[in-house]
């Protein structure tokens, strides 16, 4: 990287105009506003909803009325480990899914002809700018009784003289959902990576008798992995605080840590609660992305 | 780079992996055919039937002016939350590349972490504690905070391994900073910049969570309207709308890539 | 890049109508919830633009306010909800002497527990949540459709596994099984939690999804056989099955146990641009043929003595939007909920939506 020892003052400055704007932004619109909700992890719900006061008046002096009970709560009963636990698993599978699904359209997305790759790209993204909830709609009417796909499979099903099964609200819809709405934010991250290979390698890789398999093991996939770690970081993540997909698609077991979360905001008004589930779950993310950098350095170092 | 000819087999997209790609983009579609058969449906009820073709959905629609108002509102606030967190997550993904930072990587990684619902509240706190007034602005502001980290990242992936070389000759033969950006590094990363501002604009016009919180009376968009028709009655007017939505925002990009074509390519 | 930015930017911009200074009331309800020759009719009275904007349910309304939002003149709260908002010193006291129409409401509906002397809240149309059911369906399996033993008797719910919903709220589902027990819905035992948890999962496994939001087209469609839901979606479910020339009719029973009455009301937020609009607003709806205009659109109840001429008959005649006078007897309303209680169902409820099914 560049670096430079001689790094002072004026290096320092010369880094302002790229380094300061969206520092500035994200401390002014992210940092500040997440640390009112750190406060409020530390606060008692207020009675009627919201947060009870930090500063009380007690025997004629102000003390502060502050807990930790809520991260206590967090960490030490079951149900929520098992929600996490749960949400982590699922996660992983939308992660591993996008990328089997979102490799080889990226690859083929880079290689067309230069004059349709944005065209291509396009033709990815498209379907998301209609609605969500729409389109979750529409996948509840795909995977729905009366649709064609849980028809064929259950006449498959009862051919081998298997009970029929519920496509829709179960494990499966969710997975489907997940991976669904996820895809493209694997697709793009990975298309960008893989557009600036230099095809001469793989030429050369040829030449060298390398068949498609080695070509694509040896030099295409340890090329594209930053690629590989954007994407995978921007389903993992968002994947792991799920509701609505599980809430929507799922059977009457399917919640994830997202709809506890959730629920804190809404019926059960315990704001405190929520934001310490919430900050524990950004924890929880924050070192899987860390591990995963981890292992990617050593992989790297080991295949050099 | 880009532009290198490809006669050889290796780089080809070979039939297996057209295949493959195809099926992947009928994953991605099949639900937006749904969607967009189900708009003409005569049939008011959604369950993978149909009754019949009919244009009486789009017809009521254009004489909804609550939901053409919200789409307005969704494109307008999209298309501005995208640009601010392209520019400035392209110069947060170009910082994370170039030096080594404490607080800039979390701040980047953070938002795409922590559950919308949280900062959704922690937003509207923290505009009431500013007096800043809900509306389009708020909105807008919320909707950078949480776009600038993908637009950044995806920079950063594409910066990464990246020959720095060109920019260095670049300064050596005297062209200033920008002129190093503007003639070496931009035309690089561009394919990045564009996979992030339409992730950008993608998660903007899609949001409901943040968008609910921190709107104001008036500045209702298309996803709030949806959201709660839904919990009333679903008719696939709600569907023409979505379909509207998408075909607007194809026009707008087609628009913009005749006004400036080369703002769309790499090169 | 950046030009082209601002260019579109522009370009959108151009659109937005501004608005200017006029007589403005931003009035904050649910969607479809008022009939639009009624708000036509409100604007040439008022002289006076309305904008209306809309929420989903009440727990996103209190989380909105209770963060600060501001701006909104009316909003349009359920009971529970607006005896929280009073609790947080949220609402402006209504002045009565501007409201005369509040004579025409029925006073069964006036001066409840909730706001005593109705200082902050005049009713506007209500709901029940009851069972909606396949009406063939259930005499094909003679199914039991007048008590909550329909949906949480595992020996009724064989007959009907994996075709029938319940609604995805705490409040809701334990006021159910709470009625089912015998026990009032705003009890705050947690013995009596614990009991209508084991009710539940006893009940769960066989149930397809806890579902606020496609029971109507599942119902409608004949994918679902049996629901619990509010009365008015029962009566869209079937206007739908009726225009879809289905062999089968939607029909809805307030189970014998007793069930859940909401009452929506008008409220005035505390920061209420302009509460002269909003008392205007409200004495307009309180009229008896601008009230009837929305339970004939949606088929909610309605609390308008003067109303009852002018609604529909057939709705009229529905017994779960207009329960009768024994009926109305069993009903009972939500009310607020401490933050203990909230803290402790809440847990409840999450061990209920995690506990793994088969």
């Amino acid at each position: 990287m560049a670096n430079q020892p001689a790094a002072g003052l004026r290096a320092r400055m010369a880094r302002w105009p790229v380094t300061a704007p969206p520092t500035l932004y994200l401390v002014l619109f992210f940092l500040v506003p997440t640390l009112i909700m750190v406060l409020a992890s530390i606060q008692y719900p207020g009675e009627f909803g919201g947060l009870s006061p930090i500063l009380i008046e007690d025997q004629g002096h102000t003390r502060l009325d502050i807990t930790l009970e809520n991260y206590q709560r967090a960490v030490s009963e079951t149900i929520y480990l098992q929600l996490f636990l749960k949400s982590l698993w699922y996660a992983i599978v939308t992660t591993v899914l996008c990328l089997v699904l979102a490799y080889p359209l990226s690859m083929m997305i880079a290689r067309s002809n230069k004059k349709y790759r944005d065209l291509l790209l396009l033709l990815v993204i498209l379907p998301f700018w209609s609605n969500f909830l729409i389109r979750i709609y529409a996948w509840m009417i795909i995977l729905g009784p009366q649709a064609a796909l849980a028809k064929g499979v259950n006449a498959a099903l009862g051919a081998v003289g298997m009970e029929p099964v519920s496509l829709l609200f179960s494990p499966f819809a969710v997975i489907v959902g997940l991976v669904y709405v996820h895809l493209p934010f694997m697709i793009l991250p990975l298309y960008a990576n893989l557009e600036k290979h230099d095809p001469t390698l793989l030429d050369a890789a040829q030449d060298l008798g390398a068949n498609a398999w080695q070509r694509f093991w040896k030099v295409t996939f340890p090329l594209s992995l930053p690629g590989v770690y954007a994407g995978a970081a921007l389903v993992f993540i968002p994947a792991l605080g799920a509701f609505a997909v599980p809430d929507l698609l799922g059977g009457t077991d399917a919640i994830m840590i997202g709809n506890v979360i959730k629920e804190q905001f809404r019926e059960a008004r315990d704001w405190p609660f929520g934001a310490a589930l919430s900050f524990v779950l950004m924890a929880v993310a924050l070192l899987a992305a860390l591990a995963a950098a981890w292992a990617g350095k050593r992989y790297q170092q080991q295949a050099d | 780079m880009a532009g290198a000819t490809r006669s050889n087999s290796a780089t080809r997209v070979s039939r297996p992996l057209l295949g493959l790609s195809l099926a992947v983009y009928l994953f991605l579609y099949i639900p937006l055919i749904v969607v967009i058969v189900y708009s003409f449906n005569a049939s008011r009820v959604q369950s993978g039937e149909w009754g019949g073709f009919t244009l009486d959905w789009y017809n009521k629609l254009l004489h909804n002016e609550t939901l053409l108002n919200a789409t307005l509102n969704s494109l307008i606030i999209g298309v501005a939350a995208a640009a601010i967190a392209t520019v400035l997550g392209t110069l947060a993904g170009l910082a994370l590349h170039r030096y080594k930072l404490r607080l800039l990587p979390v701040l980047v990684l953070a938002p795409v972490a922590i559950p919308e619902i949280l900062q959704a509240v922690s937003l509207v706190l923290f505009f009431n504690a500013i007096n800043l007034t809900l509306g389009m602005v708020s909105i807008i502001l919320s909707h950078v905070a949480f776009c600038i980290s993908f637009v950044a990242i995806v920079v950063r992936s594409r910066l990464q391994g990246m020959d720095e070389s060109l920019t260095e000759a670049a300064r050596d033969l005297g062209a200033t900073p920008w002129q190093a950006f503007r003639m070496v590094t931009l035309p690089l990363i561009m394919p990045g910049i564009i996979a992030g501002a339409l992730m950008a604009f993608t998660l903007s016009i899609d949001d409901f969570v943040i968008t609910f919180f921190t709107s104001g009376p008036d500045a209702a968009t298309l996803p709030l309207q949806i959201y709660s028709m839904i919990k009333v009655v679903v008719t696939p007017e709600v569907n023409a709308v979505s379909t509207l939505l998408m075909l607007l925002t194809l026009i707008l990009i087609i628009i913009a890539n005749k006004i400036a074509p080369s703002a769309l390519q790499a090169k | 890049m950046k030009k082209l930015l601002w260019a579109l930017l522009l370009v959108a911009g151009g659109f937005a109508n501004s608005s200017n200074a006029e007589d403005v009331l931003h009035i904050y309800n649910w969607n479809n919830y008022i009939a639009p020759e009624t708000m036509e009719r409100f604007k040439q009275f008022c002289k006076c633009k309305v904008v209306y904007d809309t929420y989903g349910d009440n727990d996103e309304l209190l989380a909105k306010l209770a963060a600060g939002a501001k701006g909104y003149d009316i909003l349009v709260p359920t009971q529970n909800a607006v005896e929280t908002l009073i609790k947080q010193k949220q609402l402006l006291k209504i002045d009565h002497a501007q409201v005369p129409n509040l004579k025409n409401i029925n006073p069964a509906y006036l001066n409840l527990a909730f706001d005593p002397n109705n200082q902050y809240s005049v009713p506007y149309a209500y709901t029940v949540t009851l069972i909606g059911f396949n009406e063939q369906k259930m005499k094909e399996l003679n199914y039991p459709t007048d008590s909550w033993a329909a949906i949480f008797d595992p020996a009724n719910l064989a007959k009907v596994k994996g075709k029938i919903t319940v609604l995805d709220s705490p409040t809701e589902l334990f006021a159910a099984a709470y009625k089912y027990l015998g026990y009032s819905i705003n009890d705050t035992d947690p013995a009596k939690l614990a009991k209508a948890k084991e009710v539940i999962l006893k009940a769960k496994p066989y149930w397809a999804a806890f579902n606020n939001t496609s029971y109507i087209p599942g119902l409608a469609a004949g994918n679902l056989w049996l629901v619990h839901g509010y009365s008015n979606d029962m009566f869209q479910a079937n206007l739908d099955a009726k225009s879809n020339k289905r062999a089968f009719s939607i029909g809805a029973n307030v189970p014998k146990e007793g069930a859940v009455f909401a009452l929506d009301n008008m409220v005035i937020h505390k920061a209420a641009p302009r509460p002269d609009l909003a008392h205007k607003f409200i004495n307009f709806m309180l009229d008896g043929k601008n009230s009837s205009e929305l339970t004939n659109l949606i088929g909610s109840g309605n609390p308008n003595s003067a109303a009852q001429e002018f609604i529909k008959p057939d709705i009229k005649a529905n017994k779960g939007i207009f329960p009768d006078q024994e009926l109305l007897k069993k009903l009972e309303q939500s009310k607020d909920v401490d933050a203990k209680s909230r803290r402790e169902r809440s847990r409840v409820w999450t061990a209920i939506k995690a506990a793994k099914v088969k």
